[in-house]
């Protein structure tokens, strides 16, 4: 018996085939779950769909009408809703001192308004207990000088997480986050061009290697899975980065 | 359908009482295809578990250097390789801060903290050829406060952070060093005040999920990190049920639910 038999599970953030979304995607439908695939560009995500016999729908993760939508997808087509996975991310960077109410209110907008709302309207559609992931991240863990805006509001949404955990526990569903070390993925794309980017990150890496996307679906299934007693917590997936630092801009010349 | 540690060699240390944690690790594991070694103090427990399990069973006296580097060696050598390490050992002391004694401190130290590292100092070098995953189980109360307990919290907590710097040490090796914590959980280590009603009752509140936990959870937490897809290294895993978010009883909250269930009997 497959791992998710019998499972329905929501990915948001999967537009990209070389997303964590999309490898979470298929890992799952590996694991014979059935999946409702979301992302703002609803063509983009129905091309990530299509093969894995999923349902694709457009959502932003800011708009609550949306995510109500979302849920309401999963549970008029597949019957209820199990699992319900968060990845969408923007990125953004800035020192401090140059940083704007706009660039703050953006990620806040993204990263803590909508992860509240993803744990809320997903909660509201599990009637029978779940498991609720949200994608934290490295810069929660690790000081990363000019990633203010985007790891406070990470790590904001991560607090929320154990609230929402020590709530909703009662209703058998389970809130966790799990955050992705730098991995190579379609968002970072920018980044891995640039070889002393890459070196220097990798010189920080107790196990030698990039993580994957296919790292972070293997993390994200056990997390799903009715076998994790886990909740509340935030798990990383760093290769290990999480015990040492990010190298400083200096390092990248 | 294979297992999800098919071919794996694994050995699971503190598998010598009947149905203790450490069992239940080494049933599930073998369950998952892998070969196990267990190893504790009592041999006939041992040899009845490795039966079971079509296993090895290794004496070994986690106090003593000795006896753990060659427990590692006869793990190896029998399995013909060493994939998986889990400590499962301990000791539950229960003694009031002011009263604890020396020797309570010197025997909980030599089996929570030096054992734990002199099992990593002989693994390293038996794991760091072909890479491996070593997990430690620690204790939610490394983490939250429980009363009576700090001999045993200090240590788990102490080991937790060993397992962070070796994890950080030896990662280029292929090897993963993880601690997983429980919080309360039904074994024969706390079977005594199990049995007294009420007591566990005083648990359940501390638990987000409404249960406290059991052997088979950590079991498969540890086939979790055990596995080839766990990509995670240097971490305390929390398994159970989100007890951390919230707290252990107090010894009057567990005084008085032992009342309210006498009252009620």
């Amino acid at each position: 018996m497959a791992r998710l038999d019998g499972k329905v599970a929501i990915i948001l953030g999967a537009s990209d085939p070389r997303s964590m979304g999309a490898a979470t995607a298929r890992r799952f439908a590996e694991e014979g779950a059935k999946l409702v695939l979301a992302a703002r560009r609803k063509d983009a995500v129905a091309d990530v769909a299509g093969p894995l016999g999923a349902t694709a729908v457009a959502c932003d993760i800011t708009n609550e009408d949306d995510l109500i939508a979302l849920a309401k997808a999963a549970v008029d087509t597949y019957g209820k809703l199990d699992i319900a996975i968060n990845y969408a991310g923007i990125e953004g960077g800035a020192p401090v001192i140059e940083t704007t109410a706009e660039m703050l209110r953006q990620q806040a907008d993204v990263h803590f308004v909508g992860t509240g709302l993803f744990i809320k309207q997903m909660a509201l559609a599990m009637k029978d207990g779940g498991s609720i992931i949200t994608a934290s991240s490295l810069t929660v863990l690790v000081q990363a000088p000019g990633q203010g805006a985007y790891a406070g509001s990470k790590g904001g949404a991560d607090v929320l997480v154990k609230v929402a955990a020590n709530e909703l526990g009662e209703r058998g569903i389970r809130v966790n986050s799990l955050a992705p070390g730098f991995t190579k993925s379609a968002m970072t794309d920018a980044y891995f061009a640039m070889e002393p980017v890459t070196r220097a990150f990798l010189k920080e890496m107790p196990l030698g290697r990039f993580p994957t996307v296919e790292d972070i679906a293997h993390c994200a299934l056990w997390l799903a899975s009715d076998e994790a007693f886990v909740t509340g917590q935030r798990i990383d997936v760093t290769a290990g980065q999480a015990l040492r630092r990010t190298p400083r801009a200096d390092e990248f010349a | 359908m294979a297992g999800r540690l098919e071919g794996r060699k694994a050995l699971v240390v503190g598998a010598a009482g009947a149905d203790n944690m450490g069992q239940v690790i080494a049933r599930r594991f073998a369950a998952e295809g892998a070969k196990v070694a267990v190893a504790g103090r009592n041999r006939a427990a041992l040899d009845a578990i490795a039966g079971e399990i079509a296993g090895v069973a290794v004496e070994c006296d986690f106090s003593e250097r000795a006896s753990i580097f060659a427990m590692v060696d006869a793990a190896k050598t029998s399995l013909g390789g060493l994939d998986i390490a889990v400590n499962a050992t301990g000791w539950g002391l229960l003694k009031p801060f002011l009263e604890t004694t020396e020797e309570e401190i010197d025997k909980i130290y030599a089996l929570q903290l030096r054992g734990p590292f002199q099992f990593l100092q002989a693994l390293i070098p038996a794991m760091e050829e072909k890479g491996g995953s070593i997990i430690q189980i620690s204790s939610a109360t490394a983490t939250i406060l429980f009363h009576d307990h700090d001999a045993y919290m200090a240590t788990k907590a102490g080991t937790d952070h060993l397992v962070r710097s070796v994890a950080n040490q030896f990662g280029d090796k292929g090897i993963r060093v993880n601690s997983i914590s429980p919080g309360v959980t039904e074994t024969p280590m706390t079977a005594d005040a199990a049995a007294v009603p009420g007591v566990m009752d005083a648990f359940v509140k501390g638990y987000p999920l409404g249960r406290y936990g059991t052997s088979e959870d950590i079991a498969a937490g540890c086939v979790w990190l055990a596995s080839d897809e766990c990509f995670m290294t240097g971490q305390n895993l929390q398994v159970n049920g989100g007890l951390t978010l919230r707290a252990n009883p107090s010894k009057a909250d567990i005084e008085a639910s032992v009342v309210a269930a006498m009252a009620a009997a």
